[in-house]
């Protein structure tokens, strides 16, 4: 007996057989398993080749690219080719609506500092991003929308606006100081002013200075400049449904979650309420919520007031939209094990700390896929305000068919409108993807 | 207790906006913006151009009462509302005027608050057929697919017609025009109705305008016309007397381009529709010149059809031996005499 001791030492791998690995073997797996399978495989090519082909043909080969009139397109081609010139005459309205070209400028400064504004969200070093996030829903919406509206501001006006300013300054003063010397900003400050870090009152008024010091220098500067006014009438086109779904979107998801906080209340009253208001919105179309705020409304309020058109129909949107994420957010808190909140009482947590510290954030996750869905929905529902007379995209597209220019031309623009909602609605699902693989961590029991 | 304050409320809410509404002239004065509705883009009547800008025969009207009260056609805030909501918005006091080719019937006119003022247009439905079909009247119709636009009293003159002359159709409807052209022209349909200006603007957009026909009946009258909210007279009758001032310039010769030689004119009916005799301005709450004013800004009424809708335009309909040809040559284009 030998007492060498046994050693297992494996045999190398033999490889794959050669067809099931690299692109041949995903073809041959995948498409041409069997008779069956190739046979569908070849029945789907060709119907992609032909769909893709007459898009082709129709889009770019027998397309016209300049002309004077749909006229002009349709004696050269008819309707075999689409007439891309009218669309591109129109393009800046698809874009900007009838927002006076010479002010354009505005309308995209406000999306470049809401960009500016949200840039700091995705810098890994910066750690108050919860105040930054706070900030852009609470503050931005005063700069944008006297950017976009313009016109007199009087003092409370011209404070907001002021106050908007600063936020943006906070923002990026904040994601520098973190960025580059990993200090918040307040305590970066305090450092360069040699203020004793013990002194903690010294402190908050050295920091209550600066903010106000902050504060009356962005008040002196916007008053010094004003911009012209544009009526929301002018308003329309991209701009316009951005902002719309923006609003709602932004608006819904916190609404969303105190309706769904307050229906499953132990306090009655507050209980009965938000049932009451997510059961009634829900149970009514859009477009009738829709009609109702914008030929009711104006009924009942007194004489001499009148509420912005796009006003009421933002409003309107906010509230159908809030109702629903609200059923969406209850659906996430009861996938919440009860003992989640046990433990979380266990430990001597109270009502808030639970929601806001345990349930909440493990709940939002789940919902990301439900959530961004809503989003999605919401964007594309907007569209309905154009029965209401806004000229969103939607609106707009069609009246291209309606100038006397271009008259019937209308599956073009419907083409272009189409291909916008694609690119924001992908972009948006491509989005919640990435965020849900960024945070599958733990729960994931598949 | 409480419940009769409420009411109270409301019944004060109630009495407080017809007051308003008699005011109309004042609160746009004040604006210093004419609020105008009109439909979503139509040729011809109220056309968007890229740049933003309202033409058309109705948006004239507009731009004429803008020109009354404030000498500038300018002031004018376009209000693009839907079929379905342009009445309550009126109504509610959203806009002053309505000037989108708005069929005066007795329903609108004694039931929903409103005052039509006057005629603008003269319209009527009628059916494009392809020529290639040898279809030459509509009563060769029976049987037929009908593509006509929904939600309309298009659609109830159609059913209409039809029952009258003992015919059947089928409908295919949309409430989109440009689908409807589509399924027309792809051969969804046997013709296409829809008020006859609207038929002709549409054709002339076709691949092939030759191509079809407009068959000769008329089957329903469209009297269009700027309309204003009931209970307010004087607003009215500026908007109504506009029309008519437009429509005597016609009658008179006075033109956009002639008008400034023409306040000095002998003819005391010229001198009395341009204000240098006489004061009929005073009595409508505008300045005396006013007429000289909107026949600077828009021209007189064949001016105005002649730039937006006339035979020059790609709408192209003819003037001639129609209804809207001014009753001295033939048609129904009369308004009462400014004296």
């Amino acid at each position: 007996m030998s007492d060498a001791p046994l050693i297992f030492s494996p045999k190398p791998d033999r490889p794959a057989p050669a067809d099931t690995v690299g692109l041949l073997g995903w073809i041959r797996q995948n498409l041409f398993k069997d008779v069956p399978n190739a046979l569908m495989t070849l029945l789907g090519a060709y119907i992609i080749f032909v769909v893709t082909g007459a898009v082709v043909n129709w889009a770019l080969i027998d397309a016209v690219w300049s002309a004077e009139s749909r006229r002009e397109c349709l004696d050269q081609v008819g309707r075999a080719g689409a007439c891309w010139p009218g669309v591109a005459a129109w393009f800046k309205n698809l874009i900007y609506g009838l927002y006076p070209k010479d002010q354009v400028w505005r309308i995209n400064l406000g999306f470049v500092l809401l960009v500016l504004w949200m840039l700091p969200l995705w810098m890994p070093k910066v750690t108050s991003k919860i105040g930054i996030g706070l900030s852009a829903v609470l503050l931005y919406p005063f700069l944008a929308s006297y950017f976009f509206l313009g016109g007199e501001k009087a003092l409370v006006w011209t404070a907001l606006i002021a106050l908007g300013l600063c936020g943006l300054i906070w923002v990026w003063s904040t994601a520098l100081t973190e960025t580059l010397v990993e200090k918040p900003l307040g305590s970066w400050v305090i450092g360069r002013l040699g203020v004793p870090e013990a002194d903690e009152r010294r402190q908050r008024q050295t920091k209550l200075i600066c903010a106000a010091l902050l504060f009356v220098a962005a008040f002196a500067f916007v008053s010094l400049w004003s911009l012209s006014e544009v009526r929301t009438r002018l308003w329309g086109g991209l701009f316009l449904t951005l902002v719309i779904s923006g609003i709602g979107i932004t608006f819904s998801l916190p609404a969303g979650i105190l309706l769904a906080l307050g229906r499953r209340s132990d306090l009655p009253v507050i209980a009965a309420m938000s049932t009451l208001f997510i059961e009634l919105f829900r149970s009514v179309p859009l477009i009738t919520i829709l009609f109702m705020f914008n030929t009711m409304l104006p009924l009942f309020m007194p004489t001499g007031i009148e509420v912005n058109q796009l006003v009421r129909a933002i409003v309107a949107v906010c509230l159908f939209a809030a109702a629903y994420m609200a059923e969406v957010v209850r659906g996430g808190l009861q996938a919440i094990d009860k003992g989640q909140y046990e433990a979380s009482s266990s430990l001597g947590m109270g009502y808030w700390q639970t929601t806001t510290l345990i349930v909440l954030p493990q709940a939002l996750k789940i919902m990301i896929p439900a959530i961004v869905g809503n989003f999605i929905g919401l964007f594309k529902d907007t569209t309905l305000v154009s029965i209401i007379g806004l000229f969103d995209l939607m609106n707009m597209a069609r009246a291209i068919g309606e100038d006397t220019r271009w008259l019937g031309l209308f599956i073009e623009p419907f083409f272009v409108v189409s291909l916008i909602y694609f690119v924001f609605c992908f972009a948006m699902s491509s989005y919640s993807m990435g965020l849900e693989r960024k945070l599958a961590t733990g729960r994931d029991r598949s | 207790m409480r419940l009769r304050y409420i009411a109270h409320a409301a019944l004060a809410l109630g009495l407080a906006a017809p007051a308003f509404a008699q005011e109309t002239m004042e609160t746009v004065k004040e604006r210093g913006v004419l609020n105008c509705q009109v439909g979503l883009p139509t040729p011809g009547f109220y056309a968007l151009a890229e740049d933003g800008t309202w033409s058309g025969m109705d948006v004239d009207l507009c731009r004429a009462v803008s020109a009354a009260i404030f000498g500038d056609p300018d002031q004018v805030e376009y209000q693009s509302v839907t079929s379905a909501v342009r009445f309550t918005s009126l109504a509610n006091a959203e806009s002053d005027m309505l000037s989108r080719t708005t069929t005066w019937t007795a329903v609108r006119d004694t039931q929903l608050g409103l005052d039509f003022t006057t005629v603008n247009f003269y319209d009527g439905q009628g059916f494009l057929v392809p020529a290639d079909s040898g279809i030459t009247s509509a009563l060769e119709l029976d049987g037929g697919v009908i593509c006509v636009l929904t939600g309309t009293t298009t659609e109830l003159n159609l059913a209409d017609y039809f029952r009258a002359n003992g015919m059947s159709f089928t409908p295919v409807t949309n409430e989109n025009v440009n689908v409807l052209v589509e399924t027309y022209l792809g051969g969804g349909c046997d013709a296409y109705t829809n008020d006859k200006s609207g038929l002709a603007a549409r054709r002339s957009a076709f691949p092939d305008p030759n191509g079809h026909t407009l068959l000769p009946e008329t089957v329903s009258k469209e009297p269009l016309g700027p309309v204003v909210r009931q209970g307010d007279d004087a607003w009215a009758n500026l908007v109504r007397w506009v029309v008519f001032g437009i429509i005597n310039a016609e009658e008179l010769g006075v033109s956009s381009e002639n008008v400034d030689e023409m306040t000095s004119s002998a003819d005391p009916n010229i001198a009395r529709l341009l204000g240098s005799e006489g004061n009929i301005g005073e009595g409508l709450g505008v300045s005396p010149t006013f007429m000289v004013d909107v026949i600077k800004a828009v021209g007189n009424y064949g001016e105005i059809y002649e730039k937006h809708i006339g035979e020059n335009t790609p709408i192209g309909i003819p003037r001639e031996g129609t209804l809207n040809a001014l009753w001295t040559e033939g048609g129904i284009i009369y308004a009462p005499p400014f004296r």
